[in-house]
């Protein structure tokens, strides 16, 4: 279980990341594409009139797929901003109990979050929305893998709840960070 | 109940969040929640998907992990450290040395980005351990990044000049041109204190360096060639129409992941890194970005912010008492809101008042941003601070203490430009005579 | 008291929204107060793309958009942006009467109501120099920023180029692109004479944008309520075609007086062009088949 679960966020982040690797190279695609042009019309040559379509509107959908797909990685690497003063002041008992309120409200939170956005997908299936771009991309393709983001997120929560009520530290608490900037409290 | 008492709870609410040590996106999330289903009658899970999908689907938005992915490249190449080895020799005579690479170093890449969290990250992850090893004083180090990176707002090209280009039809050139001189005047604000503080301060700055002999001095400057080889080719592929200033963020990785080839520090792992650690960092701004995009709409449905500022303009102030209040307004909405949030939900009210005040619309964008760029340092909300807490583990409230000094010269940039319009206005109406 | 939020994509300084703003009034004044609109201008609740639907999901009762940016769904909303097709303010509100029955039937399919609808003023090419034949665009940059005007640009030998609205300064001071096409209105509020030099009146195309209800909320008014409405709609959709008139005479004029050249289009160009919006207006009508073929019908009547 443990470590199916692992797997399942390790393969969300991976794929937030080859989001990012993908915006990068259609981005760097189209800049080659302008400088191919420019060459050739230098070069008295017929330009190529390369264009990735709708770069703007799908690089946005892939940034979706970035931002959501890693909210689980991010959480167990504790790169989730928070201000933990007022844990660090309280004895490790209340501390327990206040990481188990924060997680049940992040919790809720993104349970509450994975219904709607699934909500929002099928509507946009439904009624059959797309982009307004030049491909009509439909909706429900990015919008179901915001979704997923969320619900993955959701489940790593639970995964923390868990481990948090039966006494252990959750994962963002037992992540050691070997950076050279990280500063002290 | 009576708007000014629900905005208080509200406030309340969200530190008491915090407090207890709740994740500032969730935060965020759930402070808009509690506002959308206590004081309007609209589905408040429906409103929450549709709008962050909608903030979180854009372009624009795009630049801001391809600049951090390019901040976590650089850091694990030799470029940040061939490039303070290079200006070492040259800034031994200045005081505050090389805290000035904090300011100068944001206020060039203020130029390709158009945020302030991502020239905040970006020049962050490879200034802050260089100063951090060469032993300069760490609160200088944090505040001096932290008050620079919002200077990406001011200096052209602006995410928050578009908006209020976009809602108040100003050209966006000439608001562009506007920020120009301003945003220099700020970065000589910032080294001036950074200069006198140094020279207050001399037994917390590092021992100083052998002076070096002039032939070994120009070969510590050839260290440089791959820095400016780096900034000449993203700013240059901007002005040789190559790339849009959106795109030239995913150049500047493309030429980040090609000095790292060239010096020998790419290799599987470094990039893998790099690009996991950009992605969990701009995951985490952009959870919290939704967050703020939720809670503005859910603030625009409540009209609390539009109230609030209804309330100044029923006053009847004279145009500086006018720009006072407004100042005041915005510091204070500045803390819980994000910074353009407060702008684009309260435009509407407030530029009727300014035109009758008789401002200069393009000037007041200028004053805008300034507001807007003091709203990044302060806590609980503001973005620079979070980028900080990420790279260096010390909290928002922390980081918001040693950012301080350099909000109080925003306020004096203000008073500066109140002072001077022409600071703003000069080069647009050059550009218009020409 | 009733409040409507209403989202609008376009600044308070625009005519539309100051056409939204006298609406509203008008809606307080003739219901005695008990229906306010509290517009949300420059997208500040809802953006653009996100309006249709917010309003269709009851999250606002009331909303403004561009009628073409919903063309990609539905083709009947695309009649309006078919180049050439209605090259008048006449043509153009006979084509809006002949499309209107399609239209509201489309937007009741999903709950929503037209209320009424105010065009742009004509397109017009924006370049570098003057075109006196579509010869003269051939190689161009072109900005194309959907299907239509990417069609567009190519049969007229362009090549497109997608830039972002807020880009469109720097594009063409930077050399991404060399054309676009858009209204008077646009132009001068970009302060078009900063990048390029000439304007050809060509009246490509009126584009529209329309303000409609989620028919829920609009039910739920009293009788009084929704005749006010509707009352203050009909105005609202007179004033607002004359104000479009206004605009389309000052908002050229700002641009010659700025030194942009305006130019009128040869016969030579118009001729061209002409050809090029019949072959888009044949495309269009086998995209959108039977209920295309009937707007077609109905207009050329
Ligand atoms: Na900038
Ligand atoms: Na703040």
């Amino acid at each position: 279980m443990r470590k199916a679960l692992n797997t399942l966020y390790k393969a969300a982040t991976a794929l937030a990341a080859c989001c990012l690797l993908v915006i990068a190279t259609l981005v760097a695609l189209q800049v080659l594409g302008r400088i191919a042009d420019y060459l050739m019309t230098a070069g008295g040559f017929e330009p190529l009139r390369f264009q990735v379509p709708s770069l703007a509107e799908i690089a946005g959908f892939l940034l979706v797929g970035a931002s959501f797909l890693a909210l689980a990685g991010t959480l167990r690497n504790n790169d989730h901003i928070r201000v933990n003063m007022l844990l660090q002041a309280v004895p490790a008992g209340a501390a327990r109990l206040l990481n188990i309120w924060v997680i049940a409200i992040a919790l809720v939170l993104a349970a509450f979050f994975t219904w709607n956005a699934a909500q929002l997908a099928l509507d946009s299936y439904k009624f059959n929305e797309t982009s307004y771009g030049v491909i009509p991309v439909p909706l429900v393709y990015p919008q179901a893998v915001m979704t997923l983001g969320l619900l993955v997120f959701a489940i790593s929560l639970l995964d923390d709840l868990i481990v948090a009520l039966m006494g252990r530290a959750p994962s963002f608490e037992t992540v050691v960070k070997a950076d050279p900037i990280e500063g002290k409290e | 109940m009576d708007l000014s008492v629900i905005a208080l709870l509200l406030g309340l609410g969200m530190l008491a969040a915090l407090a207890t040590g709740i994740w500032v996106a969730v935060a965020l999330f759930s402070v808009a929640l509690a506002a959308m289903f206590f004081l309007v009658s609209v589905p408040a899970g429906t409103v929450m998907a549709t709008t962050v999908w909608g903030a979180a689907n854009s372009w624009d938005l795009t630049a801001l992990p391809m600049f951090i992915w390019m901040g976590e490249i650089l850091f694990r190449s030799r470029l940040s450290e061939d490039m303070f080895a290079g200006l070492s020799p040259w800034m031994r005579n200045l005081p505050g040395r090389l805290l000035h690479v904090n300011i100068l170093g944001c206020g060039i890449f203020a130029a390709v980005s158009g945020s302030s969290a991502a020239t905040t990250a970006t020049i962050g992850r490879m200034s802050l351990p260089e100063l951090r090893q060469r032993g300069y004083d760490e609160r200088m180090a944090i505040g001096t990044l932290a008050g620079s990176g919002t200077l990406g707002l001011l200096i052209p090209p602006s995410i928050i000049l578009i908006v209020y280009g976009a809602a108040t039809e100003q050209s966006i050139a000439r608001l562009f041109m506007a920020g120009v001189l301003p945003g220099a005047m700020l970065c000589v604000l910032f080294m001036g204190y950074v200069a006198i503080w140094a020279l207050l301060n001399r037994q917390k700055m590092p021992e100083q360096e052998e002076t070096m002999p002039v032939q070994e001095k120009l070969w510590a400057t050839l260290r440089l060639l791959p820095v400016i080889g780096l900034i000449v080719g993203i700013i240059g592929s901007i002005y040789a129409g190559l790339a849009s200033p959106t795109e030239a963020a995913a150049i500047g990785v493309m030429l980040s992941l090609l000095l790292s080839w060239a010096s020998g520090t790419l290799n599987r792992t470094s990039f893998v890194d790099a690009l996991m650690g950009a992605t969990r960092t701009s995951c985490m701004i952009a959870f919290i970005l939704a967050g703020a995009a939720f809670l503005t709409v859910a603030m625009g449905y409540t009209g609390i912010p539009r109230e609030l500022a209804a309330w100044i303009g029923s006053m009847n102030l004279s145009p500086y008492a006018l720009l006072i209040a407004l100042t005041l307004f915005f510091v204070v909405l500045g803390c819980f809101l994000d910074g353009i949030s407060v702008v684009v939900l309260t435009t509407s009210v407030i530029l009727p008042m300014v035109e009758q005040a008789g401002m200069d619309l393009i000037w007041f964008g200028i004053y805008l941003v300034l507001v807007v760029e003091m709203s990044q340092i302060t806590p609980p909300v503001g973005f620079n601070l979070f980028v900080l807490q990420g790279m260096t583990g010390h909290n928002i409230f922390k980081v918001a203490k040693m950012a301080l000094p350099f909000f109080l010269l925003m306020i004096l940039a203000i008073v500066l430009i109140v002072a001077f319009p022409g600071l703003a206005l000069w080069l647009p109406q050059a550009m218009q005579g020409g | 008291e009733t409040k409507w939020d209403m989202p609008t994509p376009y600044g308070d300084g625009n005519f539309h929204t100051q056409n939204i703003a006298a609406f509203a009034d008008e809606v307080k004044e003739k219901t005695g107060g008990s229906l306010v609109i509290q517009i949300h201008s420059a997208g500040s609740l809802f953006k653009h793309p996100e309006i249709k639907n917010a309003v269709r999901k009851g999250l606002a009762p009331i909303g403004e958009v561009l009628v073409s940016r919903l063309s990609n769904e539905d083709p009947v909303f695309g009649v309006d942006s078919v180049p050439f097709l209605a090259p008048s303010y006449d043509q153009a509100w006979k084509l809006y009467q002949a499309a209107k029955p399609a239209m509201e039937e489309k937007l009741g399919e999903q709950g929503l109501q037209l209320l009424y609808s105010v065009p742009w003023p004509p397109q017009g090419v924006y370049a570098q120099k003057e075109v006196k034949e579509v010869g003269d665009l051939s190689g161009l940059k072109i900005r194309a920023y959907n299907a239509a005007t990417e069609r567009l640009a190519i049969l007229a030998g362009g090549v497109t180029a997608q830039i972002e609205a807020p880009d469109i300064p720097t594009a063409f001071s930077t050399g991404r692109v060399d054309a676009m096409i858009t209204s008077p209105s646009t132009g001068a509020n970009s302060k078009a004479w900063d990048f390029v030099s000439h304007y050809h009146d060509t009246q490509a195309w009126l584009p529209k944008n329309m303000v409609f209800v989620n028919k829920d909320a609009f039910d739920a008014l009293s009788d009084d309520e929704k005749a006010a409405v509707l009352e203050a709609a009909e105005l609202a959709e007179k004033r607002g075609w004359e104000a479009s008139k206004v605009e389309t005479k000052t908002k050229t004029q700002v641009l010659a007086d700025n030194g942009i050249t305006v130019v009128q289009p040869s016969s030579q160009l118009i001729q061209d062009l002409a050809a090029i919006g019949e072959t888009m207006a044949a495309e269009w009508q086998a995209q959108a088949g039977d209920a295309g073929a009937a707007i077609l019908e109905a207009y050329k009547k």
